[in-house]
């Protein structure tokens, strides 16, 4: 078994490593107090055009297989998660619909630009009643004549409130519940279309988060992305794996900034004379999540290799998002233990760790809901 | 203009170094990166290239993972890399490993010559104005500005306490320091480029050189032994307020020490 | 008996620290009876500088040509290269200076010999001489020696004792270096000194060193006011000089200048290993910090914890009371 990294995606993930650490590091701090979107940031780093990560290089992309991808997952994270968030929505989930069923014109208005760091783009799925239970989405779409009619509010958006486009998950019928649901391309100033509250959170600062409000929103028969109706789910379904694989990759660089902060401090700081990484007791703790941010990794990259060979990935996306997920809250829980009271202070960067690792427990799928599936899949519907 | 990069790949800063049996050789942590010096020249090529048209080409001397420099070159807009890594060639002193570049760099026709003034794993700065002297072309080190112009140069370096600005004809070499530019960063477009090249390699032969020319065997001067720098006996603290610690240690300075 | 050929630098009508040292050196090396020592000084040489010298050497051999009025390593080195082909040395010493360093490699192409650059120590009786030079920022020391003979050698400033001069004086022997215009393609078109008879950091006795924790560029004057008061230089951290604080040239560390004073005060400096690197060799090092767990610590002989601005003023203030200034 060969559990290397090709010689071309070593030095794709020095180099994105480098890029992080001398463009995202040091704003990290800046853009979590300052909880604004860093259009700056996002400029410069958007002229690099690794926005384009996934899409094929014909339309401008680097066509990044998903090994490569959650390098470049892992990186983005390990620098800051408010950038980061905001960075992967355009990347992945804000435009993966617009690529595959968009038709020429939808892609020129915003693929490509989204793909440039011109455009923001979103994915609307939950909403104030519907997280994990997408059959009880009440975000409607009727068709009338040659448009559909959107009403409805999405809450706990990514990129919503700054967005320039957003693929919004609407039912076109209740009563088929799952099988009801559909994606729809709705565009920055089509009328009844506004960003509502946004939210302040706990971590992730500096990602704009919040409420979309379609009133009446009318959009052309075209903005319908799917070639079918009523498949939204199916669709969804392709990219829900590398979505979760995603969210892995993400805690394993926020576990990886966070356990690279312990290991400075616990050389450094002395205590009783020594530094306190000569204790036992503090010993232990990095022996412990070294080893769980070791299998980890392997568990996320793992589920990446299985969706790059096409083989089935449910299952491993699922156990790679939790396990992942899981390991990143003990790891910056245990960081925050070791920097004692400076992991307390705002001034330093562990407790910004500890606060954005707590998203990743609900992004891309609780773990309740995760546990039933995994649960369900092994014992076998009874 | 042709310009020509030398780069090396050194242990990055962190790098953990250990020696081992009793000096014979140091034990190095795997982490690389390009000198930072380096850095600094392959910038300063690019822009001339931007600036007034031509072609980089950067080389580097070294093993394994030597390859990132060059691949790192590439993704920054470097037209062509070579690589010298045949064994024969490691281990040199200044004056082989600038011998075995110097032949490199004239393989082709080249204008400028840009290159760190040191490498920071050696320090040891020869590299530069010994690849100069071999090619028989003057240099200009440590500069923090460079303007070329028609068949000449004006460049600027740090002096001990001022500047020096000189007119060179070309072509030159110029050993960079810190202050000449800040090196971009590159673009997914290169990275992926870079992914994909293919890097040339040569052998001493190719450069009309043996093998005892070169390297461990071509250098005039060898590394006997390694040593630990000698260390500071353990700090000690000067306590009290600010006025008693300051007086404390005033006196410690003129008394104890005497040091001033 | 083997000859030491010196290659002595001079600046503004003054010898050079490290020629100095080496001039030194070079006499307990003419005291042993094996070597013969020869000083060379490239271009001008005014007679005051010469009085200078002579106390030092034997043999003052001044090279001389229009192509040396100015330095450029060209026309230095084939001067000096030139010279030591009918000289013949067994060792061609010089300062691990800016200058030094600059030219001298070129010397050792030209004579087809080795070179050992930056060496903080010599064994001169061992066969070959060896040579100790730091590696990795001063992280690893190394035993250097040469494969045969000549070597070229650059001695790091603050390396010898600097002897009191001799009462014997030597004597200056002519030597043109007959230097092809032709073959020179470099021209000096400016020099600017900054201040004059500022020392530099590389030859400093003294050195004040501010950091980020001095928070203002213009609180740097506290760091320049202790260094009037000790005859100190001013030196800076990394940060503070990509803040634009304090020029390139007063950089201490990795990819600023390295510095072996006898006194280096650090004043509100975390103590990253780039800076270290560039001062770990300094004989006594005091820290002040108001972190007590600032890295400094660990390299430095003595420490204060403690707000600087309240420390450094205090101690400027002592240190004037005694000199009585």
């Amino acid at each position: 078994m060969d559990f290397s990294l090709t010689e071309e995606q070593e030095f794709f993930k020095k180099m994105i490593t480098d890029t992080v650490d001398r463009m995202v590091v040091p704003k990290a701090q800046e853009i979590d107090h300052k909880d604004e979107f860093p259009l700056e940031l996002w400029r410069e780093f958007g002229k690099l055009g690794y926005l384009g990560l996934r899409y094929p290089e014909e339309i401008g992309g680097m066509n990044a297989d998903p090994v490569t991808a959650m390098i470049f997952y892992e990186q983005i994270a390990r620098g800051s998660v408010g950038f980061a968030q905001s960075v992967i929505m355009n990347i992945l989930m804000g435009t993966y619909f617009v690529y595959r069923f968009g038709s020429e014109a939808i892609r020129e208005r915003c693929l490509y630009p989204a793909m440039r760091a011109e455009k923001v783009a979103t994915m609307c799925f939950t909403e104030d009643q519907s997280g994990s239970d997408l059959a009880a989405t009440r975000t409607t779409a009727v068709k009338d004549g040659n448009e559909w009619v959107i009403n409805g509010t999405k809450m706990w958006i990514t990129n919503g409130p700054i967005a320039d486009f957003a693929t919004v998950l609407a039912t076109t019928d209740r009563s088929l519940g799952n099988k009801g649901l559909n994606f729809f391309l709705v565009e920055k100033g089509t009328p009844g279309f506004s960003a509502g509250q946004v939210l302040d959170k706990l971590g992730c600062r500096g990602t704009i988060t919040g409420e979309l409000v379609f009133d009446n929103v009318r959009v052309p028969a075209e903005n319908l992305l799917g070639e079918e109706m009523n498949k939204g789910v199916d669709y969804l379904g392709e990219i829900l794996d590398e979505v979760r694989t995603m969210t892995g990759a993400m805690a394993m660089g926020i576990a990886q900034a966070a356990f690279d902060e312990g290991l400075e401090y616990a050389r450094k700081r002395v205590a009783f004379g020594k530094p306190i990484g000569s204790y036992q007791l503090i010993r232990a703790k990095f022996a412990d999540m070294a080893t769980e941010m070791e299998s980890s990794r392997l568990m996320v990259y793992y589920a990446a290799w299985r969706i790059k060979e096409k083989l089935s990935s449910r299952k491993e996306a699922a156990m790679a998002k939790m396990l992942a997920t899981e390991t990143c809250c003990k790891v910056v829980d245990e960081v925050t233990r070791i920097w004692g009271a400076n992991g307390f202070a705002h001034e330093y960067n562990p407790q910004r760790h500890f606060r954005d690792a707590r998203f990743l427990l609900y992004g891309g799928g609780t773990h309740e809901i995760i546990k039933d599936f995994l649960g369900r899949l092994i014992i076998g519907k009874s | 203009m042709d310009v020509v990069v030398l780069a090396k790949q050194v242990p990055d800063a962190e790098a953990a170094i250990e020696i081992r049996g009793e000096g014979a050789k140091l034990e190095i942590e795997p982490k690389f990166a390009t000198s930072i010096f380096d850095e600094f020249a392959l910038e300063e090529a690019l822009r001339i290239r931007e600036r007034h048209g031509g072609h980089v080409r950067v080389i580097t001397l070294g093993a394994g993972k030597a390859t990132e420099v060059l691949r790192t070159g590439i993704a920054m807009g470097a037209d062509e890399a070579l690589l010298l890594d045949n064994a024969a060639f490691l281990d040199g002193d200044g004056y082989s490993t600038a011998l075995a570049l110097s032949r490199a760099v004239a393989k082709a026709p080249w204008d400028i010559i840009l290159c760190g003034k040191q490498a920071i794993d050696d320090d040891r700065g020869e590299v530069g104005p010994m690849v100069a002297q071999f090619l028989g072309f003057p240099h200009v080190g440590g500069i923090v500005k460079l303007d070329i112009g028609d068949g000449k140069a004006v460049a600027e370096s740090l002096t001990e306490g001022g500047r020096e600005v000189v007119e060179v004809l070309l072509p030159a070499v110029f050993t960079v320091q810190k202050g000449l530019n800040e090196p971009r960063v590159a673009p997914i477009t290169g990275v992926m480029k870079a992914m994909k090249a293919q890097i040339p390699k040569m052998t001493p032969e190719d450069l009309g050189l043996s093998a005892q020319e070169v390297g461990l065997a071509g250098s005039k001067v060898r590394v006997k032994r390694y040593l630990p720098p000698k260390k500071r006996p353990p700090v000690k603290m000067i306590g009290g307020e600010a006025a008693e610690a300051a007086a404390e240690a005033a006196r410690i300075l003129a008394e104890v020490e005497r040091v001033i | 008996m083997e000859t030491v050929l010196i290659f002595v630098e001079t600046k503004g009508g003054e010898v050079k620290k490290a020629s100095l040292e080496l001039l030194s050196e070079g006499r307990k090396l003419a005291q042993t009876g094996r070597f013969k020592v020869e000083a060379a000084v490239l271009g001008p040489l005014p007679a005051a500088l010469a009085d200078k010298l002579l106390p030092y050497t034997e043999t003052l051999v001044h090279i001389d040509d229009p192509l040396l009025e100015a330095y450029t390593p060209e026309a230095y080195a084939a001067a000096l290269a030139g010279y030591a082909q009918e000289a013949k040395p067994k060792m061609i010493l010089a300062g691990a200076t800016q200058t030094g360093r600059d030219f001298l490699p070129r010397v050792a192409v030209l004579l087809g010999c080795g070179i050992v650059s930056d060496v903080t120590a010599v064994a001169w009786e061992d066969d070959p001489i060896t040579c100790v030079r730091p590696i990795y920022g001063g992280k690893v020391l190394t035993e250097v020696s040469p494969l045969a003979y000549p070597v070229v050698v650059t001695t790091r400033p603050n390396t010898f004792a600097i002897a009191e001069p001799g009462s014997a004086p030597g004597s200056v022997v002519e030597s043109r270096a007959g230097l092809n215009v032709g073959k020179m393609h470099t021209k000096v078109l400016r020099v600017e000194q900054k201040q004059k008879g500022k020392v530099d950091l590389t030859e400093a006795d003294i050195i004040v060193s501010g950091g980020r924790g001095l928070k203002a560029a213009e609180n740097f004057a506290l760091v320049e006011e202790l260094a009037a008061a000790l005859g100190g230089t001013v030196g800076a951290a990394r940060s503070v000089v990509d803040a634009g604080w304090r020029p390139q040239e007063d950089q201490v560390g990795k990819s600023g200048k390295t510095v072996s004073p006898k006194l280096y005060i650090a004043i509100g400096i975390s103590g990253a290993i780039h800076h270290i690197m560039g001062m770990d060799t300094s004989k006594l090092v005091l820290a002040i910090n108001r972190d007590p767990n600032a890295i400094i610590f660990q390299y430095a002989n003595y420490g204060i914890v403690g707000d600087l601005f309240e420390v450094v003023p205090a101690m400027t203030a002592e240190l004037k009371k005694r000199t009585g200034a």
